[in-house]
């Protein structure tokens, strides 16, 4: 689904390399994990995949379903499937939660060539999800992400991923900043979207959430490449030994 | 805003956008008489900036003549910022869609308070004024 080929990347202003080369292939129905320590690149990745301004693609290439991601604008990677939970979902005073996923998903079904949704219609769909993630009436109708706590801005990430459906999903340090019943509400919520047709890249610093998602295969990241690639087991090596061992073995060998 | 009777009251708040080369001023009086005493006002400025070669002044101007009033001024400014457009384009939304959510979300504490039809026409006509305004 989605192919990553000799992605070079560095940023625009200094010019400095993040991404040195990295090649990634991500399977449909199939879950990968992306770990690696502090600067090597991994939330880079999640950002020039999702079209932020700022970084320069040197070399290489990422596609989606065969489709060149890299030459589309933000929003048209959007239609095409694709969705980034944020680390930080970002605050827009004023802007109701359900504005924005209805104005999100209607220009998302505008954009494919689909009629816009009815608003009974729309109701029913996000009652219905966001009842599984424990999220209340109350936090719908909040201006999107202001004052919400570190638990409720992850959750509501899951909450947008659930009703736009994308089929290639990515999760940037989804874990960070929550404790354990919120890491659960949120495992839950992104098993319940694994199905055969979607994929995932979860990014991650620790092997924790992946105790909750279990993936299919593991990557270890390390100054902008992927360095070991193996399955569920290699994230434990990583929590026994820390990322100082298994770069240090993958040097030697 | 011209206070005359005893312990009156009023609420100013006024929200600017400015966009493009926009400079946006609110000049505003608010005049407390000599027999309204105990009286108070309120005022509240937003400016909203999209883009950097834009501006926003704010310049209110108070009389008091009686030593009982109170008159309150608080102004802000804030810019639509990349962080914000690429939030909303990374969901779906056009530039435009998204700066015109943005928008709507700055001016929503007095449209809100509009009529029905009012609201919705101030909605568009915002998002018309803003048309071509980005990028």
């Amino acid at each position: 689904m989605l192919e990553i080929r000799n992605l070079h990347v560095e940023l625009e202003e200094g010019g400095k390399p993040i991404l040195k080369g990295l090649d990634l292939t991500v399977e449909a129905g199939r879950v990968h994990a992306i770990m690696g320590p502090n600067g090597s690149g991994k939330s880079t990745l999640s950002y020039v995949l999702a079209g932020r301004e700022g970084y320069v693609v040197t070399q290489g290439s990422a596609r989606l379903d065969g489709e060149d991601i890299l030459a589309m604008e933000p929003e048209e990677r959007a239609a095409a499937g694709l969705f980034l939970a944020f680390q930080y979902p970002v605050e827009i005073p004023g802007v109701g939660n359900m504005t924005f996923l209805r104005t999100a998903l209607n220009a998302q079904r505008k954009a494919r060539g689909e009629e816009e949704i009815s608003s009974g219609d729309f109701l029913r769909l996000v009652r219905e999800k966001a009842r599984a993630l424990n999220i209340d009436a109350e936090m719908l109708k909040r201006p999107i992400n202001v004052g919400f706590s570190g638990g409720e801005k992850k959750r509501n990430e899951i909450l947008q991923m659930a009703v736009l459906e994308p089929r290639m999903c990515i999760l940037d340090e989804t874990d960070s900043g929550l404790d354990v019943d919120a890491m659960r509400l949120v495992a839950d919520g992104v098993n319940a979207l694994r199905d055969a047709g979607r994929a995932f890249l979860v990014i991650t610093h620790y092997q924790r959430l992946l105790d909750h998602i279990v993936p299919d295969v593991v990557h270890i990241m390390a100054d902008g490449r992927i360095v070991r690639s193996g399955g569920p087991d290699l994230a434990l090596e990583v929590e026994t030994n820390g990322y100082a061992g298994i770069l240090g073995a993958g040097a030697a060998a | 805003m011209i206070h005359l009777g005893k312990r009156t009251k009023s609420r100013i708040v006024s929200k600017g956008i400015s966009a493009g080369q926009a400079q946006n001023t609110y000049r505003g009086l608010v005049s407390m008489h000599p027999k309204a005493e105990h009286s108070r006002n309120y005022t509240q400025c937003d400016s909203l900036l999209i883009g950097d070669r834009c501006g926003a002044h704010t310049v209110p101007y108070i009389e008091v003549r009686n030593t009982t009033s109170k008159v309150e001024h608080e102004a802000t400014t804030s810019k639509v910022n990349e962080d914000q457009l690429f939030y909303c384009r990374s969901r779906g939304m056009t530039e435009e869609e998204a700066v015109a959510l943005v928008v709507n979300g700055f001016c929503r504490e007095v449209l809100q308070v509009l009529p029905m039809e009012f609201m919705v026409e101030a909605q568009n006509l915002v998002a018309i004024s803003l048309e071509g305004s980005v990028g």
